[in-house]
């Protein structure tokens, strides 16, 4: 088989994949409990039965379930995700627009736990059995239990309330909205926190891996017979240990990246950070229909498209593949 | 594969979770402040001192800028200042003029005649006239507005503009509660000139400019929306009761209530909107600069009972159970004391219409466990009561999530266990409560709470026979006939008389029980003067057009134009240098004007981001890609 072949096989396989999502999401996302109409008409004492025909109509959920999924899919086909129920807005501008915010906070984010957490990680396991490495053990533990909007209220209590050096909230200073280069300025200033946040929550998983894979590769016994061949410790770990426990890591990071695009809802609502995280659970708890579905064939579409590129990479490389198509 | 799993459930169980989180009320408020000047609604506003932006920290994103078309409470607020009402409803819950000065009702209660301000415009300088109002009320009816039920619009014959300046309303029956409503929600008054035109398929066509960017007659003129982060809106110097006092006013949303508290306290926020736990209202209060003020608000926590379950169906057991209830300590451990215990069936909030004689049931577990014995319920040794078929005395007890509704609950289930009643707590997300409550009358008992004003016609919405919302199922055809009766009698004194005695009947049947009424909390800074609640019969719910910063330009109250000479110019000029305050003050106030000229919500920022974050991208790609490829 040749690789044009394969690639096209792997297209194939992940469009009929996406599909699947959206079928799938529609019909769970459909027999949830609770009426978008509801939510938009708002609170049951003020609508009235006029108005929720009146929408109900106007947004065909008064057709049978799979016209409507018909009809999904006939738009997405087209390039149309729909319109929101609760903003009367295109979908596909309510999530562009979200999307340069929220990669801000879960790239950087994602990128310093990587590095961050493989540095200590490294740091903490050739120190096995050292205090040091014990404390970095409990300190990891510690964060990694740390329910994430918690830890972001603290950290806004201690640098916003108490010492004031910080934003507590929001994308820019409203009071005096900089201006030109300044509001960027603003925003990186703004996203400290919650990058912080999210960066010692995604930390420990990196450290974690980084550690046990490089105990796991340190005990394998090519380190053994470096040993006894006589290399120095920092050799055989800067060559051989490290370059063969940095895999799990990245693969790791892989995946993560792929999942920025769903950004971090709990921080970006504790923060006020208008990403898409944020958006997404606004639809949730308002039944926003077309909003989730949108977010998430957005969400579903970038791990795939990450997982294609994964594949391609390796295929390049690996002849197998190329050959068999398989690995 | 876990990872993804994970990924994929944390935010949605989360979301769940964070659904808790109660939207908050438009809060109506009770008659407490006797600080009135001797100012009405229509005189000019007057300024202390002038200039500063007012943030307003706020919980929630506004749908769209229609602020009629659907219930929208995020934009409610900040609808009030873009835009106007023909009246409005002030912190004591009376009607007041606002583009509408004047007002008549002819005596058979059907016929409103208004008679219109004369120079109001709109913010793009189109004058505002009757052709505005006429279309808004139409509108209202047409596309099913959100006051489409309330304003009884089925009922509506006609709407007719004899000039610019005055509108008939024509119902065709009488309808005393139209300008408690008119003035409520939902009825804020349009611009004529750009909603209609005939490209437009209805007055949300995504089409229309306006809904993206308001053109209102209000004090605060709309700058820009940044979605779920801030709006922005500055002073009209042509609104029609003089300019507002303030330069700006900004509403930074931040969803999450204590995360607003905190931001709050960081000093980011004047105004605080997201109601905070009631655990720290203490705190909040002993902060240096910070106001708490608190009012009744016509909300309320209550129980419905459902008189289809037949053991509920006994008004023993209703009353033995409202008297096993103590609704004082609901107050004091689920509300921190924030509160008061319901005494009557109609929230005492709304002075006029609560009958103080239809009183509950006091609180005496004795009475309680009488009137179970008496209805045959025997008290087994686990101290539980047991039918005489032998199961056990068990009641479901659904509620929706929420701090709130979960401590009142479990508190109940303490109280109701201490005569032998079994409570199952259920607790549902509120779409689910109410597919099961509302919809299904799946339930036992079912916890509520909500609006209940502005007017008592909310009881026929409510409580009615064959009500949407009546999950009691209650039909007490007299109790109905009171309440349909009192919903078109033009007389004041005889209305009242009616909803007393609906009142009256509703207390003996009981089919709902009352249990804590709520208060608003006002959270703001005290370098602010002149909001709503502290001038009642002035100013409407929301409206910030009198607030004043103490940082503010002073104003030399009597310089008509006409006598400026140089010596008032000289005054001009010099009381900025005579204090460094007020001059940073203006330095601070002039660059934000100039600066709101510009739209920042510009694509470029969005540009810049995007193209930063695909270098990293491709730099990770590449070095994965390098790393691996070495291997």
């Amino acid at each position: 088989m040749s690789l044009a072949r394969y690639l096209i096989q792997r297209i194939f396989q992940s469009i009929v994949v996406l599909f699947a999502i959206i079928v799938i999401n529609f019909i769970i996302i459909s027999l949830a409990p609770g009426d978008p109409i509801q939510f938009v008409a708002g609170d049951i004492a003020i609508s009235s039965p006029e108005f929720a025909a009146y929408l109900r109509a106007k947004w065909g959920l008064d057709k049978p379930l799979y016209e409507r999924l018909l009809l999904y899919i006939y738009n997405i086909l087209r390039g149309d995700l729909g319109y929101s129920y609760r903003y009367s807005e295109p979908v596909i501008n309510l999530i562009l627009e979200r999307l340069p915010i929220t990669l801000l906070l879960t790239v950087t984010a994602n990128v310093l736990a990587f590095v961050i957490g493989v540095l200590i990680g490294i740091y903490s396991a050739r120190n096995i059995g050292k205090k040091v490495d014990t404390t970095l053990h409990v300190i990891n533990f510690l964060l990694w239990s740390t329910p994430s909007f918690w830890l972001g209220i603290v950290l806004m209590i201690i640098f916003s309330v108490d010492l004031r050096i910080l934003p507590a909230t929001g994308l820019m200073n409203v009071r005096n909205p900089p201006q030109g280069m300044w509001l960027y300025l603003d925003i990186l200033y703004h996203s400290i926190l919650p990058v912080a946040t999210l960066t010692l929550i995604t930390l420990p998983l990196y450290f974690k891996i980084t550690r046990d894979s490089m105990l796991q590769q340190a005990s394998e016994d090519y380190v053994m017979t470096y040993r006894a061949i006589g290399f120095s410790e920092n050799v055989i770990y800067r060559r051989y240990i490290f370059r063969n426990s940095i895999i799990p890591p990245v693969t790791m990071f892989g995946i993560h990246m792929g999942f920025a695009v769903a950004g971090a809802a709990l921080i970006e609502n504790v923060f006020g950070w208008p990403g898409v995280g944020r958006l997404l659970l606004d639809s949730i708890r308002t039944r926003d229909y077309p909003v989730i579905l949108g977010v998430y064939v957005v969400i579903a579409s970038s791990i795939i498209i990450a997982n294609l590129i994964i594949d391609i990479i390796y295929a390049l490389l690996d002849p197998r593949i190329r050959i068999t198509g398989r690995r | 594969m876990k990872e993804i799993i994970y990924k994929i459930l944390t935010p949605i169980l989360l979301t769940i979770l964070i659904l808790s989180i109660e939207a908050p009320q438009i809060y109506i408020v009770n008659s407490q402040t006797t600080k009135t000047a001797s100012l009405s609604a229509l005189s000019p506003i007057t300024c202390p001192r002038v200039g500063g932006s007012l943030v307003v920290i706020h919980w929630g994103d506004p749908k769209s800028f229609n602020p009629d078309s659907q219930v929208d409470d995020a934009l409610f607020a900040i609808a009030s200042q873009i835009f106007n009402k023909l009246v409005d409803l002030d912190v004591n819950y009376n009607v007041i003029p606002e583009l509408a000065e004047s007002w008549e009702v002819a005596p058979n209660g059907s016929t409103f005649i208004f008679h219109l301000v004369r120079n109001a415009t709109w913010h793009d300088g189109y004058p505002f006239t009757s052709a505005d109002v006429k279309y808004t009320l139409e509108s209202i009816k047409k596309y099913k507005g959100v006051m489409y039920s309330f304003l009884r619009m089925s009922d509506l014959i006609s709407v007719d503009t004899p000039d610019n300046y005055t509108v008939i309303v024509r119902y065709s029956k009488p309808f005393p509660a139209f300008l408690g409503f008119l003035a409520w929600y939902g009825t804020f008054i349009l611009p004529e000139h750009i909603y209609n035109k005939t490209e437009y398929k209805d007055w949300m066509d995504p089409k229309i400019p306006a809904l993206t960017k308001p053109i209102g007659t209000g004090p605060f003129k709309f700058v820009e929306y940044v979605k779920g982060d801030h709006v922005t809106l500055e002073a009209n110097p042509n609104y029609f009761k003089g300019r507002p006092c303030l330069d700006r006013v900004v509403f930074k949303i931040v969803p999450d209530p204590t995360a607003a508290l905190q931001s709050f306290l960081a000093g980011e926020g004047d105004v605080l909107n997201n109601r905070p736990p009631t655990t720290e209202i203490p705190r909040i209060n002993s902060t240096p600069g910070v106001i708490v003020e608190m009012r009744p608000v016509p909300s309320r926590w209550y129980i419905a009972f459902n008189l289809l379950n037949p053991i509920l169906a006994d008004l023993r057991m209703r009353l033995a159970i409202a008297y096993a209830i103590n609704r004082t300590e609901l107050v004091q451990k689920a509300e921190n004391g924030y509160g008061y215990p319901a005494e009557g069936m109609y929230t005492p909030a709304i002075k006029w219409a609560y009958n103080p004689n239809a009183t509950l049931p006091p609180y005496d577990p004795a009475k309680a466990n009488a009137l179970l014995d008496e209805l045959g319920y025997k008290m087994g040794p686990d101290g539980y009561r047991y039918t005489p078929n032998g199961t056990r005395l068990t009641l479901r007890f659904t509620i929706f999530t929420g701090a709130e509704s979960e401590a009142i609950a479990s508190l109940i289930k303490d109280q109701l266990k201490k005569v032998g009643i079994d409570i199952k707590i259920e607790e549902y997300e509120i779409a689910a409560w109410e597919d099961k409550v509302v919809k299904k009358r799946d339930f036992d008992l079912a916890m509520l709470d909500g609006f209940q004003g502005p007017d008592p016609d909310n009881m026929r919405s409510r409580f009615g026979p064959g009500a949407y919302l009546n999950m009691a199922n209650y039909s007490n055809p007299e109790f109905g006939k009171l309440l349909d009766e009192a919903a078109s009698e033009p007389n004041p004194e005889k209305r009242k008389e009616l909803y007393w005695k609906a009142q009256e009947i509703m207390a003996r049947d009981l089919p709902y029980l009352p249990l804590v009424d709520l208060v608003a909390f006002f959270i703001y800074r005290t370098s602010f003067h002149g909001f709503y609640w502290q001038l009642p019969g002035v100013e409407g719910l929301n409206v910030m057009e009198r607030v004043w910063w103490e940082g503010g330009t002073p104003v030399a109250t009597t310089t008509p134009p006409t006598t400026s000479s140089p010596i008032s110019t000289q005054t001009m000029t010099t009381s900025p240098l005579t204090s460094p305050i007020t001059q940073t003050t203006l330095v601070s106030t002039s660059t934000p004007t100039s600066a709101t000229t510009v739209p920042v919500a510009a694509p470029s920022y969005t540009q810049v981001l995007l193209v930063a974050i695909a270098i990293v991208v491709i730099l990770v790609i590449a070095l994965v890609y390098m790393f691996v490829r070495r291997k």
